[in-house]
């Protein structure tokens, strides 16, 4: 399978299996193309692309671009109707492949250089970026992106979906966390020898890489990209630094980030449903070129109350690379499930209790882990729940999560400034805590006499009696079932 | 007239009449629309003081229902004229052609 080289491959696609909506009447980008994007999201419906856009002609907006996991399986060349499971298996394996290194093309094969804008040109207020919700701090061009730098050590590049707001026709802002690639890179290596940054930002990348960019995985995300494209993502070398980017995205924006200017940014309306991020002067990109290609399509992310693809996507990657991580530490687990209704919040782990204390193992690895910061609660079923079945897994915490014994937590972590939970002295610190739930039975009760028996029509019946009930269901007199 | 917006903690950040520093954003129609600006300026809650409009939102983007008036006595460069794009710039254009 190959994977679509950029989003007008993706949204035919959407099309043709009933998941976007084209809209041709205008739009307004002063909010009215973010509350489409909001009422998308919440009802489930399909992408909306939006074809006239107020003020800008020649721009378009897609909205939701992967809110569903029907969308997702498209991205991925799979059948939307594919189960969640299936769609998990495929990542994994696409994930665990060889690496597969980008290639890198010349300027006139690449449509993002279309249209380049240079210097003063380069002015961000040419781009339709969106008021994304009423009362937003600004509004936010980078959405559904990457930003793209690199370590000037190792040289490694780093792609990554960092929110940023336009500040002005020149200056962006970010929330850039210090724990993330970028953050860490730019407070090490940059900001305190007083050296400028180079940065690329990628709006509308094509899907997989989107998925790249905010996937936790360690794989360098160009690699990761070609990996579950399953080809070598075409990459072209920007106009203003020594950075390479998709060479079919749809916009591009170059620049530096300033080792020693901050600008206000947000507040913004966030993935846990809430604005509650406080507005801070925060890392700041001083923009020098813009390429674009004709028609460009800028893609829009709207988060708030789920399903937003913040949610969705980032529970999806979340989930399985810690199912990655926890094999990789040998731990006997059958299954790892991040419910995007959690806000990623929750993670759900399946695993064969063959030893005492293995919950605790797993929110250990869990919470000490690159993808600690993102969550706080790690629920631990056996393998004779479903973790993909709700009502089994808030059955098993309700009934076998002893309130003594079994609710681990763990204090003084790493968490977000995006916490709702949390102070607001702990949401600037990025201070977190974290919680375990352990819904195994202790290892030391006799299964005869201490373990209670499951009482349902699976567990309690004989099969010749299962069988002879499912058999006369409908003779019973009950109407069919679904 | 011109109608600004500021985002403040507390009203108490806005004392009238006297010159503060304040990244204020137009809400004038068009492209430009929600941009910043980094001004000195002087505010008054007596609407016919000053000769623009400043509404207000708090930290979490709520409305303040106070209204100001406001003159901006001048703007406060933010990016330091060394980034500017110039000759490092065109250079390396040349290079990479
Ligand atoms: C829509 C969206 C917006 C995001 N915004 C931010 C952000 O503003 N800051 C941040 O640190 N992470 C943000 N993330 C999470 C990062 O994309 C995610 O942690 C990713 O794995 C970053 O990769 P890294 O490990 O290379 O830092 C966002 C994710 C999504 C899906
Ligand atoms: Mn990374």
């Amino acid at each position: 399978m190959k994977g679509h080289k950029d989003n007008r491959e993706f949204i035919a696609a959407l099309e043709k299996t009933g998941d976007a909506v084209r809209i041709r009447q205008e739009v307004d980008w002063d909010m009215e193309a973010g509350a489409i994007v909001r009422r998308v999201c919440e009802t489930k419906a399909p992408a909306p692309v939006m074809e006239k856009i107020k003020d800008y002609p020649g721009f378009r907006f897609m909205g939701a671009p992967l809110a569903s996991y029907r969308r997702l399986a498209v991205s991925l060349g799979m059948d939307p109707r594919t189960r969640l499971p299936q769609i998990a298996e495929e990542y994994l394996k696409r994930t665990n492949s060889a690496p597969i290194a980008p290639v890198l093309v010349k300027k006139k094969d690449a449509p993002v250089k279309q249209n380049i804008l240079l210097g003063d040109d380069a002015d961000l207020c040419k781009l339709p970026a969106p008021l994304v919700h009423e009362g937003d701090g600004g509004r936010y061009i980078g959405t559904w992106h990457a930003v793209i730098t690199k370590d000037p050590e190792t040289e490694s590049v780093n792609w990554g979906m960092y929110r940023q707001m336009m500040f002005d026709s020149k200056t962006m802002s970010g929330a850039v966390f210090p724990f993330s690639d970028l953050g860490k890179i730019f407070y090490e290596k940059y900001a305190p020898r007083g050296v400028a940054m180079p940065f690329a930002t990628v709006i509308g990348p094509p899907p997989l890489a989107a998925v790249a960019a905010c996937a936790p995985s360690p794989i360098p995300e160009p690699e990761l990209t070609g990996m579950l494209m399953g080809e070598p993502i075409e990459l072209v070398k920007c106009e203003t630094c020594d950075l390479e980017v998709p060479a079919h995205a749809e916009i591009v924006i170059e620049g530096v980030i300033l080792p020693d200017v901050r600008v206000e940014e947000g507040p913004f309306g966030e993935y846990t449903g809430y604005r509650t991020s406080p507005r801070e002067n925060r890392i700041t990109f001083y923009v020098k070129a813009i390429t674009y290609r004709n028609d460009p399509i800028m893609t829009i992310s709207n988060m708030g109350v789920p399903t937003d693809e913040g949610q969705l996507l980032r529970s999806f990657s979340l989930g399985l690379e810690l199912d990655k991580l926890l094999r990789s530490q040998g731990i006997p687990i059958t299954g790892v499930y991040m419910p995007p209704d959690s806000t990623h919040h929750v993670m759900i782990v399946g695993v064969k209790p063959r030893y005492s204390g293995i919950a605790q193992q797993i929110g250990q690895l869990a919470f000490g882990s690159k993808l600690g910061p993102w969550f706080h609660m790690v629920i631990v079923v056996d393998d004779t729940i479903d973790i993909y079945n709700w009502n089994e897994v808030f059955h098993a915490l309700c009934t076998r999560c002893h309130p003594a014994n079994d609710i681990h937590i763990h204090k003084n972590s790493v968490g977000t400034a995006l916490n709702p939970y949390a102070s607001a002295h702990e949401r600037r610190y990025s201070m977190g805590s974290k919680v375990v739930f352990d819904c195994l039975w202790p290892p030391d009760w006799d299964p005869v006499n201490e373990v209670p028996t499951l009482v349902s029509f699976r567990t309690v019946y004989p099969k010749e009696i299962q069988e002879k009930v499912l058999a006369n269901w409908s003779a019973y007199g009950f109407p069919a079932e679904t | 007239m011109n109608l600004w917006e500021v985002y403040v903690n507390s009203l108490a950040d806005l004392p009238q009449d006297v010159e503060l520093t304040l990244s204020i954003r137009t809400l004038n129609e068009g492209k430009y629309k929600y941009t910043y600006s980094r001004v000195a300026a002087k505010v008054s809650p007596d609407l016919d003081r000053y000769p623009d409009r400043l509404q207000v939102r708090f930290g979490r983007g709520q409305l303040s229902d106070k209204k100001f008036s406001i003159e901006i006595l001048g703007e406060k460069q933010i990016v330091p004229e060394k980034y500017a794009w110039g000759e490092a710039d065109i250079e390396f254009l040349a290079r990479s052609m």
